[in-house]
């Protein structure tokens, strides 16, 4: 019976991708699709809008939406709540069309009406293990947060339909070029502020590390994969209609993203649970995409093509790519977490003798998030750094001053991003274990590797073949900068050459890593090979906690950057001269949200208490506010006729 | 070419947010005791030459010569560990000063005209600001009272930016220089080591009524 | 053209070092060919394998080594191409070296030793920090120059022709000790990293690979010295002579790949290895001295 509800939710979703990625994909090569659904009075015309930069988002949402779906059946057999999963079942499929309907519609009400459906089902779908507490902690975080930024857009959008009285996206352009120039900047500001609480901008991102450890692995997955990518859609639909102050915007948008990359790389390296580090690691990577955006605005605004080029190719690239070695790397850590039951880095080990597929796919994805070649990361750094390097000989000093930081910035993004991942491939998956488990761990059903092995040769194509994933992105780049269609200009080819030639690097680079692999079993053959246990300096006893934990191998690190994390360390004193067991750890804890949330919390619970008389249970009370209410609003409309009335007696004397 | 004296000038001042040991800095100030006299050379070269060959013997006398004499003298003398404790790392230090360069340059930049835009105006400024925050960060008096040196080099270079036209200012400037040696080095620092025996700056606050 | 070079002083690069280093002491040192010897004996010799090491551990020394002969393709010989050579290569390049490292580390903590967490450990920060100097110091040339790939950039450094000609001869000096001081960092010898030793406090590369035996261990030894005569490529392209005889300049190339190895030597007999935990700020000291070559290349461009 569970079986087949599985199979229908992925025919489903199958049906539905397929018929969408074939309408999304024709608009990617220019086609667009529009169509007018006829509203009511209220909500006015619906215009389904389906352009390249729509298209392009759905054909990521489709892809990990399939490789999702795959994945989660596979995950969810073991669960027993057959109830529970056929509401999961069906809010899943809910999800998947409200995300594809919020890259399509181009309606204000009928938009925030979309956006609010997929938030309330992406919730239900992220508390799925409701009996944890911190499930639904964690879920309720994201709901909050998720509807603060919805205020945000909801205001923003009232205040363009109250100037110009449409409610069609359009009306967002009318109103910027009517407007003055800081207004329509202020405008932004509040619409990044809204689509940012979904992203997961740094300060907005308080959010994002508990949701995704929470959910179940799939879930995980989706939602760093193509969720928070939807904050990033809503971003540059807003930035297509807002065609002016590109500069300012874009220096705005540079800004916080190369403060959410530094910031979540920094915190994703302490972490000790493998799906936080993972969703720290989403934030940095939003902070890739955002600076991506950020430079190509600044392009625009320049009027540089090179560079705008370079930026909105490499941002909407990086988007493509971020679901796809993210996905797969929650697939991983969900199946290790099925294997194992535990998501504690410092608690595994040696898995890849045990799970040795899994183990691949998750170096693949690591090699891959790392930006190194051969794979995808690298093309679209590469991208982004190309069009860093060339705004670096710019007339002012400042500017160049300011993208040399933020070229630097990219480079250590890069570089402790490895830190990061050494550390979770590393401990996770090599040495040996490092505390027993409880039930030997076995490679995870076919199921759930097929999907994963989608995902890996997809980004192994991205690397391999860059310039044909190029092409595909000549449509979106092409909305912001329309002079690249033009056929005189070369930069697409240009650039299209460049990445065929990295492209075929890393075919060479796997080819001469064969060929000295191969030359080493020929040699060996004759030689004596013998295995024998790791070298341990004389020491007799070879005890697995003898390797290094995750802590001591970021402990350098984070020697370093303490200034900035705030540590709390439980420590044991040791004070008897035979010591019983003691522990020690540390935590860390992020700052910022310490300082934006939890004293803003603790002040409003304060002042709330204050006000709790008010809920004292009495229903004469609460009948006593429906009539204070009552008076005040009679009061109140006829508040000017009453005015009059007193100034009139006033006047008498 | 003066250019790259001013880079160097600069190289000196991040190996002394990175000095560990007190003769590692005190070799720094020898060097830009050195880079000064070079940069006075190659700049003030249309002021009268006795003024001119007066300020050069001053600078590489007092600066490259006495001063450092006197603070390995006194090192020796009050038998003060010979390492530097910071309050804030080394490694941040560094991070810190090197943001400050950055800032400066770029302040410097948007500020463009009349003196700011001058390249001796940023290094100096970077210079006091660099010399400023050591003091901040750093236990020993001997370290105070050396990046108090550092700050008086920079007001020198300061009197640098329009050293050409008014010389007097650069007199000015060393005599800055002849005050800070006989004052601070010569009466403070010996009466101090007689007084405090560990050289803490925390130990200053006794002075307070 | 470079690349052939570059692979026959790395042949020599290594016993070098060692040979300046005994001179210094006083004592005459191991043959300029010794380390190759050494090399050929290792290849030849059977590998013993650790129990807790997977198949990444067997895979990671022909990954490092094909990333670095990868890399090798891309130095340019004066105004001759590398092999391979488009816009911003040296992106490439960076990452390539990088993807190296990943692998060493990775296989590091394959073995399950503490002592090779802990050399993975440090050298993971220590490249993340060194990483910095290289962009900025091969972004002020390509500032200077006004082109953004090896080749081009490499080409086009011609000293005379900028306003201030002593400040661009001081420039590509820095450039070419900022490069000395990375080839050091990034082969861990002294004053990062001692590479004779097997203590615990001066581990950073040496230790890595001390469960590698027999083939693999050969490989990375080989590919420490190209790695170190890549560097001294880089280098030697800062002062090359446009001249039409290529044989001037295969002269400079040799003659400044010896400097290179003997400077090597020079600083590992006068230096005191640092304290391990004095080496981030120096590491960083790099990057910062790099910064100012940017701010160098600014005054000459006359921005600021």
């Amino acid at each position: 019976m569970k079986n087949r509800n599985g199979l229908i939710l992925i025919f489903l979703t199958l049906a539905l991708g397929a018929a969408t990625s074939f309408v999304a994909f024709n608009a990617l090569m220019g086609r667009n699709f529009e169509f007018v659904l006829s509203g009511n009075t209220i909500l006015g015309q619906i215009p389904i809008r389906i352009d390249a930069l729509s298209a392009w988002m759905i054909l990521i949402i489709n892809f990990t939406f399939t490789t999702g779906v795959l994945y989660g059946t596979g995950y969810l057999r073991n669960y027993n709540t057959s109830a529970n999963l056929k509401l999961h079942q069906f809010l899943f499929f809910v999800l998947h069309l409200s995300m594809i309907l919020v890259c399509s519609i181009q309606n204000f009400i009928a938009f925030l009406i979309v956006w609010e459906i997929m938030t309330v089902s992406s919730f239900l779908l992220i508390i799925f293990e409701y009996w944890k507490k911190e499930t639904i902690k964690a879920g309720l975080n994201f709901f909050i947060q998720s509807h603060i930024g919805v205020l945000f857009i909801i205001v923003s959008f009232i205040w363009v339909m109250s100037q110009t009285g449409l409610a069609d996206f359009n009306a967002v352009r009318l109103f910027a070029t009517h407007q003055p120039g800081a207004v329509a900047i202020t405008l932004f500001v509040l619409l990044f502020i809204g689509f940012g609480f979904k992203a997961g901008f740094v300060p907005f991102h308080t959010w994002l590390p508990y949701a995704h450890p929470a959910a179940p692995s799939h879930i995980s997955g989706m939602m760093s994969g193509v969720i928070i990518k939807l904050g990033i859609y809503g971003i540059l639909r807003m930035l297509l209609l807002i065609n002016s102050n590109y500069i300012v915007i874009g220096e705005i948008i540079l800004f916080v993203s190369v403060f959410s990359g530094l910031y979540g790389v920094i915190l994703a390296i302490v972490q000790h649970n493998l799906k936080r580090l993972l969703a720290y690691h989403s934030i940095e990577n939003i902070g890739i995409i955002g600076i991506g955006i950020g430079i190509g605005t600044i392009g625009l605004g320049l009027k540089n093509d090179f560079l705008a080029v370079a930026g909105f190719a490499g941002g909407l690239l990086h988007i493509l790519n971020h679901s796809l070695f993210k996905s797969l790397l929650f697939y991983g850590a969900g199946s290790i977490y099925q294997q194992t039951h535990t998501l504690e880095i410092e608690q595994l080990g040696g898995l890849i003798k045990r799970m040795p597929r899994t183990a691949v796919l998750f170096l693949i994805a690591a090699i891959a998030i790392c930006g190194l070649p051969p794979l995808n990361g690298f093309i679209s750094e590469y991208l982004i750094f190309s069009g860093l390097y060339s705004s670096l000989k710019s007339n002012s000093f400042a500017f160049s001053l300011f993208m040399l930081s933020v070229f630097v910035a990219l480079a250590v993004i890069g570089g402790l991003a490895m830190l990061c991942f050494t550390k979770a491939f590393g401990i996770v998956f090599l040495g040996t274990e490092r505390k027993q488990y409880h039930v030997e761990p076995k490679e995870v059903s076919r199921m759930m590797l097929f999907p994963q092995y989608m995902a890996a040769v997809m980004i192994i194509s991205i690397g391999l073949f860059p310039q044909l994933f190029l092409q595909l992105l000549k449509n979106p780049v092409a909305l912001f900068v329309p002079d690249i269609l033009n056929s005189s200009n070369g930069i697409f080819s240009y650039q299209s050459g460049i990445l065929t030639q990295i492209g075929f690097i890393g075919i060479i680079l796997t080819v001469l890593v064969f060929v000295v692999y191969e030359i080493k079993t020929l040699t060996g053959r004759n030689k004596i090979n013998s295995v024998s246990p790791t070298w341990g300096c004389g020491y007799k006893t070879n005890d697995p906690r003898l390797q290094y934990t995750a802590s001591s191998f970021v402990k350098t690190y984070s020697n370093l950057i303490e200034p900035i994390l705030s540590m709390h360390k439980d420590v044991a004193v040791v004070n008897e001269i035979f010591p019983g067991n003691k522990q020690y750890s540390t935590h860390y804890y992020d700052k910022l949200e310490f300082y934006l949330i939890d004293k803003n919390l603790k002040w409003l619970k304060k002042l709330l208490l204050k006000l709790n008389f008010l809920q004292n249970g009495r229903t004469q009370f609460y009948i006593l506010y429906g009539l204070i209410f009552i008076l005040l609003i009679i009061f109140i409309s006829y508040g000017e006729y009453i005015w009059n009335t007193i100034k009139g007696f006033f006047k008498l004397f | 070419m003066v250019n790259l004296l001013l880079i160097f000038f600069i190289v000196t001042l991040f190996v002394c947010a990175t000095a560990i040991r007190l003769k590692t800095f005190i070799k720094a100030i020898a060097c830009q005791g050195l880079l000064l006299f070079g940069i006075f050379f190659l700049r003030l070269n249309e002021i009268n030459t006795v003024n001119l060959v007066l300020l050069l013997l001053e600078t590489l006398i007092f600066k490259a010569v006495v001063i450092p004499y006197f603070l390995h003298y006194l090192i020796k003398k009050n038998k003060i560990n010979r390492e530097s404790d910071p309050y804030i790392s080394n490694f941040t230090s560094l991070f810190i000063i090197t943001f400050i360069v950055m800032t400066t340059f770029y302040l410097a930049n948007t500020l463009r005209g009349g003196v700011f835009g001058n390249i001796y105006f940023v290094v100096s400024m970077i210079t006091i600001f660099t010399g400023l925050f050591l003091m901040i960060s750093r236990k020993k008096i001997i370290t105070h009272v050396m990046s108090f040196i550092i700050m008086e080099n920079g007001v020198v270079v300061l009197s640098l930016t329009v050293g050409i036209e008014m010389p007097m200012l650069v007199n000015l400037g060393i005599l800055l220089d002849i005050f800070v040696t006989v004052l601070v080095l010569g009466i403070f620092a010996n009466k101090i080591g007689d007084i405090f025996k560990e050289a803490e700056v925390g130990h200053l606050e006794r002075l307070r009524d | 053209m470079s690349f052939i070079l570059i692979i026959l002083s790395s042949l020599f690069f290594t016993g070098i070092i060692n040979r300046t280093k005994s001179i210094l002491s006083g004592r005459k040192g191991p043959g300029i060919f010794q380390p190759l010897r050494d090399i050929r004996r290792l290849l030849k010799k059977g590998s013993v394998y650790s129990e807790t090491s997977s198949f990444i551990f067997k895979l990671a020394p022909a990954v490092y080594f094909s990333t670095v002969f990868a890399a090798a393709l891309f130095i340019p010989f004066g105004e001759n191409r590398g092999l391979i050579s488009f816009q911003f290569d040296f992106v490439l390049f960076a990452y390539l070296l990088a993807l190296g490292k990943f692998f060493n580390i990775i296989a590091a903590l394959d073995t399950g030793s503490s002592f090779e967490g802990m050399g993975a450990s440090r050298e993971a920060l220590y490249s993340m920090l060194a990483e910095p100097a290289f962009f900025i110091t091969i972004g002020s040339l390509g500032l200077l120059t006004g082109y953004s790939s090896f080749y081009q950039i490499f080409s086009s450094i011609h000293y005379s022709e900028s306003a201030s000609p002593a400040i661009a001869y001081a420039l590509g000096l820095l450039a070419s000790i900022v490069f000395l001081f990375l080839g050091i960092i990034e082969n861990s010898r002294v004053p990062v990293d001692d590479p004779k030793t097997h203590l615990e406090l001066t581990m950073v590369h040496e230790v890595m690979i001390l469960d590698n035996s027999g083939f693999d261990l050969g490989v990375i030894f080989y590919t420490g010295s190209l790695k170190f005569a890549l560097y001294g490529g880089l280098i030697a392209n800062l002062f090359f002579l446009s001249s039409p005889y290529a044989v001037i300049n295969i002269l400079i190339f040799f003659s400044l790949q010896v400097l290179y190895a003997s400077t090597v030597g020079i600083v590992e007999s006068f230096m005191a290895r640092l304290r391990m935990n004095q080496n981030p700020q120096f590491i960083l000291m790099i990057s910062s001295v790099s910064l100012l070559i940017f701010i160098g290349v600014m005054i000459v461009i006359g921005k600021i």
